[in-house]
């Protein structure tokens, strides 16, 4: 009887939960177009309370999920979300109280989707969310340390030469050591944690780049930078990591062409990587099974298809508002933790809750961009706009692969799938960009030449 | 850095074009496909369990409330608790061997063999997953086991079931629908199975030809070349073609069949007596875009996307660089040109309702729990295929092949029966030819216009559509006709 009553209260719940998704989406995105000097920072402003409907959202599904123990309410379990909520509210207090410039926005979109991680993880399993948990505080102590990093810190040509170095050494490690898993041999383990080095590299990536590139010079004098790049994505093929390739790809690509405006040599890579992948796509047979999955899952759906199949039943399953939350079934989908948690959130959550979710990658671009936008540190700008490219194409890549719009590439959702260095590194690409902010609003306090900027900013805010 | 800010605002559109254009994808596929997806056999979530079943599933009746499908329970023993349980199945029509006459049509549902047919395709209705909220509560909390919708097909049981007789041991397909409406009275794909026992199935017999079939129209695709002449050429009632009983285009001739020559005939004797000269003629005046635009506007080329029912898409490849000779073919219905029986009825209907082709529908209603329908059959026009005047102009010329021409097998006494035949030849390699008989036509009906479309598969040479179908097509009409249709 009292699976019966959590079917019940959760059937009724989704209503809950699809207004409190949407509305805090629709919050998030009238205040994500609003540029910096439009926002009231002295008090808490426009949109502090988004934060507790967030909060609300989070301690109700675990509230929920406490129902779901067959031999009644589970008290653990809501203590749980509820010190959780607690634990939100604190963390960004504590972030907006020590750096009351930074761009708040951006963090409460980030904890919205890390939300959305922790009731999936503690749906499937709690331990899953309470591990999640530790990832996040790690994560937010890596956020901290790239807050200052990135501000404090300059990078030189000569600094970059030792990060080179490290990045070269982490990706070689897995080549060594590593140990096979789903065909790709990216993950090491250390006492027992396995670690994805070729994540942490992204983070190496971004400051090599903006190092390398914040001067117009010649071809010539962007050489190591070009190396670096070929040599780390040829590093992550070998491990056959492909999503971490593409990855590189993009985050070398964008920047670059920024930073340069020079189509020829973006051309050049565009064509490259083409002819790479036609190449590899006659050469490997695993990258022409995802392909032909891609362009038909249905036809061999018990093999090839079955990943990609699956998930799309499951998106198909849920409707526009979801089954309920613990009503679907989520382990009929491969790898329904990590990268097709998607799926599965739009299964129980509802295809309007996937629907806000692209939305709100799409808001971390708007605020990624205006942050580097408003700095006037060609570095800066290109760290910002790195770190940007690198959290919100991951995350096209998987929902388009999800749901068939691009062929899969085993890549992780940032902030949402489970695993602990892609939350630390996608913190830490959050801090990046935090420290990008909190220097541009000191620049623009500090100079003369303010009425500029701010007209600039006004002109942006609009245009978008 | 100049350029750095303008830059930037480009990469900003660059990444927000890609989040949208991942967001109306979302939206597109999800809105076109989502129902098909969730309806796949794979798919665990709606599977019947026998032993505990969350929820059972509905009825499957006809459109006169003659049951077709049920739920059945009997105590037996559960091999994996050794107790004496509740085991739960689907039965077709009683349990016996009757049920072959649905076999496609209705499908199966079943723990082994997965689902097929309506079966597999309308479980959002019969589990039920179409259930208002408040409805899904009351279930949970006052019934010891949630149950289904009964679902009524547009299927008449009794026109099913004459048609499954009168194929007999013929491997073809039978569709009847009403040609104003779109609903469909009959499918019938032969051979057939019993969904009743799934042990011995062989074969491709399985396959629903009717829906997934993919056979050569033959001389019956004239009608789309007449069509595409009468909505494109000027004058072509007056043009006449003198036929010499072959016809050369390039290095190929294509002679009529038998050899006979027709003389001098216009567009309405040509297809009277199915002349190939005049068709052949008549579509390379047309040229292969005109001819592609009618038949795309006819549904070949179509990605079918219909709630009711899957329906594979008629290729018609006349795109690229087309050969005067693989044109000439094409235009007698022979070379690569496919079509399914079913989309074949609906061009047979498109004509006799004046040009506009309706969407075929297989739901009649879906009945609720408490006897309330929640949803009804809902006519649609798919699309318009033609002129209003070109199709009132086909329709005199098909009546005219049955009265006088290679269709008078299926004239009726007292009804107007219309209709083309066709004969499609299939080599198979070794010398040996094999037909495929086709009759499309459409008769008055008593309350609306009926319409028709049959195909008789691996007939012997000389065995035409005239000769087979035309008959079966007009006895079949006469059932309908006699059971108030």
């Amino acid at each position: 009887m009292s699976s019966k009553k959590f079917e019940i209260i959760s059937l009724t719940m989704r209503y809950w939960f699809i207004g409190l998704i949407i509305f805090i989406t629709l919050r998030i995105l009238m205040e994500a177009f609003r540029t910096r000097q439009e926002q009231d920072y002295e008090d808490e402003g426009p949109f502090g309370h988004i934060i507790f409907f967030m909060v609300i959202f989070l301690a109700s599904a675990y509230a929920l999920l406490a129902y779901k123990n067959p031999s009644g309410f589970d008290k653990y379990t809501a203590l749980i979300g509820i010190i959780a909520g607690i634990a939100f509210i604190i963390q960004y207090n504590l972030f907006r109280l020590v750096f009351p410039r930074m761009d708040r926005l951006l963090l409460i979109i980030v904890d919205t989707l890390a939300i959305f991680g922790f009731i999936m993880l503690y749906r499937f399993n709690p331990d899953l969310a309470k591990s999640q948990m530790k990832y996040f505080i790690a994560g937010n102590v890596a956020l901290l340390f790239f807050i200052l990093f990135t501000y404090k810190i300059r990078m030189n040509e000569i600094f970059s030469y030792i990060l080179m170095g490290l990045a070269c050494v982490l990706l070689l490690l897995p080549i060594i050591f590593g140990k096979e898993i789903f065909g790709a041999k990216n993950w090491i383990s250390i006492k027992g944690y396995s670690l994805q080095p070729s994540e942490f590299v992204k983070i190496i990536l971004i400051f090599i780049f903006a190092t390398w590139f914040r001067e117009e010079n010649k071809f010539r004098e962007h050489l190591p930078a070009f190396i670096f790049a070929g040599v780390a994505i040829l590093l992550v093929v070998l491990q056959r990591d492909l999503g971490a390739a593409l990855l590189y790809f993009y985050i070398f690509i964008f920047v670059y062409y920024i930073a340069t405006s020079d189509w020829i040599i973006v051309l050049l890579a565009g064509g490259a990587a083409v002819l790479g992948s036609v190449a590899s796509y006659h050469l490997f047979s695993h990258i022409r099974v995802r392909v032909e999955a891609w362009k038909n899952p249905w036809r061999d759906i018990e093999n090839k298809g079955y990943q990609i199949a699956h998930s799309l039943i499951a998106i198909s399953s849920g409707g526009l508002i979801g089954t309920g939350l613990g009503l679907g079934s989520p382990q009929v989908v491969p790898a329904f933790k990590t990268d097709f948690i998607f799926a599965t959130i739009c299964e129980e959550f509802g295809i309007i809750s996937g629907f806000c979710i692209i939305g709100l990658y799409a808001m971390i671009v708007i605020r990624g961009v205006s942050i580097a936008l408003r700095n006037k540190d060609p570095y800066k700008a290109l760290l910002a706009f790195g770190a940007t490219v690198a959290l919100t194409l991951q995350a096209f890549t998987i929902i388009g692969g999800v749901i068939k719009m691009i062929p899969l590439t085993g890549v992780t959702m940032p902030f949402v799938s489970y695993g602990g260095s892609s939350m630390v590194t996608s913190l830490a690409l959050v801090g990046v960009l935090e420290g990008v902010a909190i220097d541009a609003t000191d620049n623009s306090n500090e100079d003369g030449a303010e009425e500029d900027d701010y007209k600039e900013d006004q002109a942006f805010g609009e245009g978008v | 850095m100049k350029g750095l800010e303008k830059n930037l605002k480009k990469g900003l559109v660059v990444l927000l074009a890609a989040f949208i254009l991942l967001a109306v994808y979302y939206c597109y596929i999800l809105f076109f496909y989502s129902d098909r997806w969730f309806a796949n056999s794979y798919n665990p979530r709606v599977r019947l369990d026998s032993w505990e079943p969350k929820v059972i599933p509905g009825d499957i009746k006809d459109r006169n409330g003659k049951l077709l499908a049920t739920t059945v329970k009997e105590k037996r023993q559960n091999p994996q608790t050794q107790q004496k349980q509740v085991y739960y199945y689907r039965s077709y029509l009683g349990g016996g061997e009757q049920a072959r006459s649905i076999a496609h049509v209705v499908g199966f549902n079943n723990s082994q063999w997965g689902r097929s047919g309506v079966e597999a395709l309308q479980v959002k209705y019969l589990m039920g997953y179409n259930n208002p909220f408040y409805e899904r509560v009351y279930q949970k909390i006052f019934l010891s086991t949630e149950v289904g919708n009964t679902l009524h097909l547009t299927i008449d049981l009794a026109l099913q079931q004459y048609i499954d007789d009168v194929l007999g041991s013929n491997k073809g397909s039978v569709v009847v629908m009403n040609a104003q409406t779109g609903e469909i009275l009959a499918m019938v794909s032969h051979p057939t199975f019993n969904p009743n026992r799934l042990e011995n199935i062989e074969g491709d017999i399985l396959l629903n030809r009717a829906t997934e079939g993919l056979f050569m129209p033959g001389s019956v695709f004239k009608v789309i070349v007449a069509a595409s002449a009468l909505d494109n050429l000027e004058h072509i009632s007056d043009n006449i073609f003198d036929c010499q009983g072959e016809i050369q285009t390039g290095s190929q001739g294509i002679s009529c069949y038998g050899g006979e020559s027709h003389g001098q005939v216009n567009l309405k004797e040509a297809i009277t007596v199915s002349c190939n000269g005049y068709f052949v003629d008549t579509a390379t005046k047309l040229g292969k875009e005109k001819l592609l635009k009618t038949a795309e506007a006819f549904g070949f080329n179509q990605d079918f996307i219909f709630p009711d029912l899957k329906l594979a898409a008629s290729p018609l490849p006349l795109k690229g660089s087309v050969s005067k000779e693989k044109l000439a073919l094409i235009s007698i219905g022979q070379g690569d040109v496919q079509v399914t029986p079913l989309h074949m009825a609906m061009i047979a209907s498109a004509i006799a309702n004046d040009g506009i082709m309706m969407e075929p529908k297989l739901v009649y209603e879906v009945v609720g729990r408490n006897g309330k329908a929640q949803v009804k059959l809902q006519p649609n026009i798919y699309r318009k295929a033609m002129r209003l005047e070109s199709a009132r102009l086909i329709q005199e010329m098909l009546k005219n092949v049955v009265d006088q021409g290679t269709g008078k097998a299926a004239a009726l006494k007292g009804w107007q029966v219309a209709g083309k035949t066709g004969t499609a030849e299939i080599s198979n390699g070794e010398s040996e030819i094999k037909n495929n008989a086709w009759f499309i036509g459409f008769v008055p009906g008593n309350k609306s216009k009926l319409a028709i479309a049959v195909v008789l598969e691996d007939l012997p040479e000389g065995q035409t559509g005239g000769r087979m179908a035309a008959p079966l097509a007009g006895k079949i009409f006469k059932k309908a006709l006699d059971l108030g249709y």
